[in-house]
């Protein structure tokens, strides 16, 4: 029996059933149907190997190279985009300005972080899109979400600076993205899972409340009595809530998802923690808890070793390593086709995950913008800056290799909001928004 | 017993109090046919044939309305028969009054008979008491002591605090961006964080175009309750708070524009809340900005302020935690705090506090734990166990029984293989025990471990956390056995009370005691009293709080400095505003506060101070009333009933003639007003010098102040004040007054009614407080001893009355 046929049966319609049962993630979508949009920014660091990247080809039957290899599967939902540049100048090193001015395509304010060349700087002086997008989700009734958007991080350094921060909910407000997925299941499912914890451990205090209780005399009884029947009727609540919920959640196949124990927050640990956090991103996004999310892998000039890789060196240290220096080529090229295999381990959660809304895959109505502060890393160029995209969140044709020439990257962000059904004239700095959005991208 | 509303809040003068006793109020008409006399088992000495007497005139003429016992509840009259008016005022009201229908009934030696018997049975206070099955409750923990004993939990895996005198913070000046100990240049205590270097340099040694400096210190809190932090800074900082791994400002990089910085936390009162800073003008090629740092805060009720050194201490006090989770208020209709009621509201925080205490134990003590602990085995998770264990004892105040280990830490870590998650569900379940929440169920825990905990419950409304008294309890020092266990238990005191959490505990006394609650506003007509704003009130409040501190903390501790201290906490505002009395002694340019000149008869201890004075006056004119029933009460410790009609005070406009004394006796002249108001307004009047907002004035609307009043104790005697001096003398030396400060600080600290421990416990503590020469330290020693041994003996079984 599907879950119409219940609700059929029950005599209800969808809407009333997820008023009864209480959660948002249970509007099962069937009756309303309203599609559910929603963008995904995928980061990782230190530029790529523009060689073994993009494509050849242009247009629908483009090729991929080794580091796009893992996204086979994907490639009619894929979208790849050379040409665009991150053409914001100002204060601060092009690392900083690489993750700092991205989403947000506007300078940062004069502050005295230095980094390796150029001036100091402080935080970007604008919001970033993915923020921009999220407010105007939640100021609309029908697209608001209990968290409209969500931060994942992987192994960020536990320090704010301008190299560590993606997203930005104004000037001179940066958003830090919770690296710990501990953290991040508390911050979604904390409320629920501690009440499940209560439920299961109130009997065993009641006992104790009458081990302890013998020894008192009548009057005193009497109050150790009265919280005692406090603690019987809260259990009574919360077992029939439970009951409740569970049976909700076997409907609309969502569950609390269970994580790894005692995974420490440790660079060895990179794989299982990218993996928990895509599982949480993919669940909070079957409940409905955002529509808006980011997943930044380390952080700006980050420095993973991936030992599982059996590469010991560091990311950053490697990305500024010569061309001709043919082994660092070689782990550049598996690190950041180890990226890719994230970005497809993710599109790939998406794609066999039914979208609660009715309307295919959580994959068909989500796109996955993965990017990077650099275009390549021992030059420090931001031309060519990594855009490749995956699924179907914006209403842009998929299957397709693009090569804009060198075009101003605020003009893949309008693009970005047009494609969301949000046009704007200008995003970040006005001067590289002259031209609009990038042309020929809508469906 | 309720204490009066706050009139310095109202802007509006809404309500007056005016006193009756309860007699008079008899509005309907008993009669008294048939009803069979009914004596109360709590009648005192019936053998009395005077008594006797007048009990079969109360049965027959005032039962049926006045009820059994006259405790009211009948048709005709609700309310019980008590009061504050002597044998001789009960018997003219009786004579002139009673019974309604007939007056003429009860006159003469009747009325005296059954004056004497109402009276003694259970109209007056000692009656009342005697009735009272004042028996020690069993109680939950209190909101306060619920926090107090998480932080002491927390603690306990940290250290205990410790009282220092030195204050302000410790700061390092390096010529350096960074830690750098050979660019070290100064190092000095900086009395307060306000700081607009520009961009010159900090300190002598330091280039201004890249420096950095390290603070560090405590913050010292005085009240519980809701602070906001604000730093003001146009430089790299970071501030860590209460642990070192808690960041709870993070501006490491800096960015135009983003200067300031707020965050609001719940605080506890006598905490010490470690505070480290890291400052940092880095060299960059652009311009630098000028280097600004402030540390700011807004206390509660109070205005935003750089943070006065009398809060700041120069060292990193051990790491500690203030429960955020909102508790809801407890009962004090006894004048404290009890935990005496459980309901769902409080189950819920209870319940929210847990979860709270149970993700920091994870994040902050169990790495700690596991530090300590590195060389210990850890086979079946057994280092995660001892934590466990060492947590639940300290928790439960008492050994872990084999059921109890089972239940509070074996089933809940096999419940969860993950280490947080199994120290969260421990600690629901422990926060959440009657074990913790209810303190004196300790029936079966040995004697020294019920010791130990009575002590922290008097001295901190906490639990045994520090490992010198928990080391006593494992020596079993306070077994009975041993000879002079008193005597230890008695050292063990005195050790205690030289400690911070006493201090936060005193402080919460004396604000009650003055009828003073931080949180609450004092307005005042900004036209008659220009310049008393809220800035202002915070300087007095910081004024009052180091003359309570001065006076209890120095060796003698004497009760009666309150009341005889010729000097005031002062700074340059305050001595401007307020003149004699308030002009600083010395040098007083910073926020900090120093010793006024002494005065000449203007300022008596607390008495005076503009803090109290204020509160206890209108928006616009003082209050003698408010004051005189402030000093009844609370000073003298009189009951007083609250009339049953409110009264507005006479408008003064209306009476442009009259001074304020005058127009309260225009209104009050009444002899039925009389009863209460003639002790009122008698020890109201003599503070008349003292206008609304405590500021000394010879003149009221062109008129001499009259500041004579009196006193007629409850024996009949009878005083006479000229002026607030010799009304300070009186309050100060006086028996009654005496009791009354013992009996109020023993049911501050010990949370149950001093009339439980029996009418010798009392006689020997205000004996003893006198022989001490008023030593308050003392007395919350001997308090403690009281209630560390004396209840014990008794068991909790006992149902005495």
């Amino acid at each position: 029996m599907n879950r119409r046929d219940f609700l059929a049966r029950m005599g209800i319609s969808g809407a009333a059933a997820t008023l009864l049962m209480g959660l948002p993630s249970l509007s099962l979508g069937a009756a309303a149907g309203e599609r559910r949009r929603r963008v995904v920014f995928v980061f990782s660091p230190n530029g790529v190997i523009p060689k073994h990247f993009w494509p050849d080809q242009q247009g629908e039957n483009y090729d991929l190279k080794r580091i796009l290899q893992p996204l086979a599967e994907f490639q009619d939902q894929m979208l790849t985009m050379k040409g665009i540049c991150n053409r914001i100048k100002g204060d601060g090193d092009g690392h900083m300005r690489g993750i700092g001015c991205l989403l947000t395509g506007i300078e940062l304010f004069p502050g005295d972080i230095q980094g390796g060349s150029d001036t100091p700087a402080g935080w970007s002086m604008g919001i970033s899109v993915d923020q921009h997008i999220k407010n105007q989700l939640q100021a609309d009734a029908a697209t608001r979400t209990r968290f409209g958007s969500l931060e994942f991080g992987v192994m960020v350094p536990d320090r704010a600076d301008t190299w560590t921060r993606l997203s930005y909910a104004g000037p001179n407000q940066p958003v830090a993205p919770i690296s710990d997925p501990y953290q991040m299941f508390d911050k979604l499912y904390g409320q629920a899972k501690n009440r499940q914890m209560l439920a299961s451990v109130l009997d065993d205090l009641a006992g104790d409340f009458k081990r302890v209780r013998h020894a008192l005399s009548g009057e005193d009884r009497q109050l150790l009595d009265l919280h005692l029947d406090l603690v019987r009727n809260v259990e009574k609540e919360l077992q029939t809530e439970l009951a409740a919920a569970t049976k909700n959640d076997s409907l609309a196949e969502h569950a609390v998802p269970k994580l790894p124990a005692n995974i420490e927050e440790q660079n060895d640990n990179m794989p299982q923690i990218t993996e928990m956090q895509i599982e949480l991103m993919v669940n909070s996004f079957l409940a409905d808890f955002a529509r808006v999310g980011s997943l930044q892998i380390t952080n700006s000039v980050g420095q993973p070793r991936m030992r599982w890789l059996d590469i010991n060196e560091g990311h950053h240290g490697l990305s500024h390593e010569p061309d001709s220096n043919e082994e660092a080529y070689e782990k550049l090229i598996r690190i950041n086709t180890w990226y890719a295999e994230q970005v497809a381990h993710m599109a790939r959660r998406m794609k066999e995950t039914p979208d609660p809304s009715g309307h295919g895959s959580l994959l068909d109505n989500t796109t996955i913008i993965w990017t990077n502060e650099l275009g390549k890393g021992n030059s420090h160029t931001r031309d060519d800056i990594p855009f490749v995209m995956v699924g179907g969140g914006l209403d842009f044709k998929t299957g397709q290799a693009y090569d804009f020439g060198r075009v101003p990257h605020n003009r893949l962000l309008l693009s970005i909001l047009e494609g969301f059904g949000m046009p704007q004239a200008s995003f970040g700095n006005p001067d590289f928004c002259g031209d609009g959005p990038l042309t020929g991208l809508i469906a | 017993m309720k204490s009066l509303p706050a009139p310095a809040a109202n802007r509006v003068l809404r309500t007056r109090w005016s006193f009756r006793i309860a007699l008079t109020l008899a509005t309907v008409i008993g009669v008294l046919l048939g009803v069979p006399p009914v004596v109360s088992a709590a009648d005192p000495d019936i053998a009395d044939p005077e008594l006797e007497r007048g009990r079969q005139i109360y049965a027959d003429q005032c039962l049926s309305c006045h009820g059994e016992g006259g405790k009211g509840e009948t048709e005709d009259y609700e309310k019980p028969l008590i009061g504050d008016a002597s044998i001789g005022e009960l018997a003219e009201i009786i004579a002139d009054t009673m019974p309604e229908e007939d007056p003429e009934k009860c006159t003469g030696e009747d009325a005296a008979a059954v004056a004497q018997f109402i009276y003694e049975s259970f109209y007056s206070e000692a009656a009342r008491l005697r009735n009272r099955p004042a028996r020690q409750q069993l109680s939950r923990l209190t909101g306060t002591q619920v926090r107090q004993s998480l932080a002491d939990l927390y603690q306990h895996f940290f250290a205990p605090p410790y009282r220092m005198n030195e204050r302000g913070f410790n700061a390092s000046y390096f010529n350096s961006g960074r830690w750098d100990k050979k660019e070290l240049k100064v190092e000095r205590v900086d009395p307060v964080l306000d700081f607009d270097f520009g961009r010159e340099s900090p300190v002598e040694g330091v280039e201004p175009t890249e420096f950095y400096i390290h603070w560090s210190g405590s913050l010292q809190v005085e009240h519980t309750g809701r602070y906001e932090i604000v730093v003001e800074s146009t430089c790299s900082m970071k501030l860590r708070f209460g642990h070192h791994d808690h960041v709870l400002i993070n501006n490491h990089v800096q960015s135009e524009g983003k200067t300031e910085f707020r965050r609001a936390l719940s605080l506890i009162g006598g905490r010490q809340y470690p505070i480290q800073i890291d400052f940092t003008q880095r060299k960059r090629k652009t311009e630098l900005p000028p280097a600004k740092f402030s540390l700011r805060w807004v206390p509660p009720g109070g205005t935003e302020t750089v943070i006065p050194p009398e809060n700041l201490i120069p060292s990193t006090l051990p790491s500690t935690f203030a429960l955020q989770t909102k508790l809801p208020p407890d009962d004090r209709s006894y004048g404290y705090d009890r935990g005496t009621r459980v309901d769902r509201q409080w189950d819920e925080a209870i319940t929210a506090a847990a979860f709270e205490f149970g993700a920091i134990a994870g994040q902050e003590l169990w790495p700690q734990y596991k530090r300590k602990h590195r060389q210990d085995p850890d086979e079946n998770r057994a280092r995660l166990r001892g934590f466990l264990e060492e947590l639940a004892t300290t928790a439960f105040r008492a050994p872990l029984s084999e059921p109890a280990k089972k239940l509070y830490v074996d089933d809940q870590v096999a419940a969860a293989e993950d280490d947080l998650l199994a120290i969260a569900r421990s600690c629901l379940l422990i926060i959440k025990s009657p074990r913790f929440l209810y303190p004196l169920l300790d029936h079966d825990a040995p004697h020294s471990n019920r010791v130990a905990n009575r002590l922290a419950l008097v001295l901190y409304d906490s639990l045994p956390s520090d490992d010198w008294l928990l080391d006593q309890v494992r020596k079993d020092a306070f077994a009975l056995e041993n000879g002079d266990a008193e005597n230890r238990v008695r050292q063990t005191a005195e050790k205690m009370v030289n400690d911070p959490r006493l201090h936060g505990k005193v402080m919460e006394m004396f604000f009650d005691w003055l009828h003073l609650d931080p949180a609450v506003e004092i307005a005042k007509d900004p036209e008659q009293f220009a310049g008393f704003d809220k800035a202002m009130i915070l300087d007095l409040r910081r004024s009052l709080e180091q003359t309570i501190s001065e006076v209890f903390w120095s060796d003698s501790s004497d009760y009666r400095q309150l009341f005889f201290k010729d000097r005031n906490w002062t700074n340059a505002r305050l001595g401007e505003f307020y003149g004699e009395g308030w002009i600083p002694s010395g040098e007083s340019q910073s926020i900090e506060l120093v010793h006024s000149q002494p005065s000449n008869n203007k300022t008596f201890g607390v008495l005076t101070h503009p803090m109290v004075m204020s509160r206890l006056s209108y928006f616009d004119a003082t209050s003698p009333v408010h004051r005189g029933v402030f000093l009844l009460r609370r000073v003298m410790g009189r009951t007083l009933r609250p009339p049953n009609e409110a009264f507005t005070p006479l408008d003064a406009e209306l009476h442009p003639m009259l001074t304020t004394r005058e127009r309260l006796e225009l209104q009050t002249g009444d002899a039925k007003c009389q009863v209460c108001h003639s002790k009122i307004n008698a020890l109201g009047f003599p503070l008349e010098n003292y206008d609304a907002v405590g500021r000394f004035r010879e003149q009221e609307r062109g008129k001499p102040i009259d500041a004579s009043g009196g006193y007629i104790s409850r024996d009949g005697q009878e005083h006479k004040f000229a002026s607030a001096g010799e009304l300070a003398s009186f309050l100060a030396e006086n028996e009654h007054a005496h009791r009354a400060f013992v009996e109020r600080a023993f049911e501050h600290f010990a949370k149950q009614p001093l009339a439980a421990y029996g009418e010798q416990v009392a006689n020997d503590l205000v004996k003893q407080f006198r022989d001490s020469g008023f030593h308050m330290r003392r007395l919350i020693v001997e308090i403690a001893v009281v209630v560390a041994t004396q209840q014990l003996d008794q068991g909790y079984n006992n149902e005495s009355t």
